[in-house]
């Protein structure tokens, strides 16, 4: 009877799909894990995340470049898609490119991944510190200094940003620092 | 106390690895590690836990110490 396939809830992945990526099954995407390559995709995904933020200032640049509502919608439409695919399909590559190392469970782990596993998590936890600082300095001192004007910036494209830095600046740390072997 | 950087630890498991005819997937699967934390482990760029180095030792029918060293290993010149 063939073994069923557990999943991992609090992680979000299966048994399957982490074996799977460890054990490099699919070798099309061999390409992508070369330490040069990693680092590539690593600058990618941040111009992403910081595009995304930037959808914020939305309001701001749509007065500047003078659109009329209906063109507005349209280029916003597809600005908005391209760089959320982007950023969607870059956290998707970068997940293979580290064989989902920073997704993992202990329990398919061996002990060297385990340990550049947790100190990816220990920088990952530094950085979103200091973002979390900035964004909170921002929100206090911003309306004061009067930095973002009546029509300042839409939260909601910061936000984004934000998850998907706290859901892939783990890999992103791995995928800058490990080594080619 | 603060900890001291980590002192380098020579061996000599790629050598022993390949006099035994093993791959580097097949030392990692008989120790139960990842084929690429075994050329962490040959290259010194990881330092395996005990209970490790010991499969290792075991898999390569060598003991400890004649495996892993703080001192690097002398070069042995085969004329044969």
């Amino acid at each position: 009877m063939p073994r069923r396939n557990k999943i991992y809830w609090f992680e979000g992945v299966t048994e399957k799909g982490v074996k799977s990526l460890l054990n490099d099954e699919n070798s099309k995407f061999r390409w992508l894990r070369s330490q040069r390559n990693r680092r590539v995709l690593v600058v990618l995904m941040s111009l992403g995340l910081i595009l995304t933020a930037s959808g914020s200032y939305w309001t701001s640049i749509k007065k500047e470049l003078n659109l009329n509502s209906e063109v507005e919608i349209i280029v916003f439409s597809i600005a908005a898609i391209f760089v959320l695919f982007s950023v969607v399909g870059g956290y998707s590559f970068l997940r293979i490119s580290v064989r989902g190392l920073a997704d993992a469970p202990d329990e398919l782990l061996d002990e060297r991944q385990i340990q550049v596993r947790n100190t990816s998590f220990r920088y990952a936890y530094l950085v979103m510190g200091y973002i979390v600082l900035i964004l909170m300095l921002l929100m206090i001192v911003g309306p004061r200094l009067e930095l973002f004007g009546s029509d300042g910036p839409d939260g909601s494209f910061l936000l984004i940003s934000v998850m998907f830095i706290f859901a892939s600046l783990p890999s992103m740390i791995l995928a800058w620092r490990e080594k080619d072997i | 106390m603060s900890r001291q950087p980590e002192e380098p630890i020579f061996n000599r498991i790629e050598e022993l690895r390949i006099e035994k005819g093993l791959s580097r997937q097949q030392l990692a699967d008989a120790v139960g590690v990842h084929y690429q934390t075994v050329g962490y482990l040959e290259r010194g760029e990881y330092n395996p836990s005990l209970s490790l180095a010991l499969k290792i030792s075991k898999e390569l029918q060598t003991s400890v110490g004649e495996i892993f060293s703080l001192t690097p290993f002398r070069k042995v010149r085969n004329n044969a």
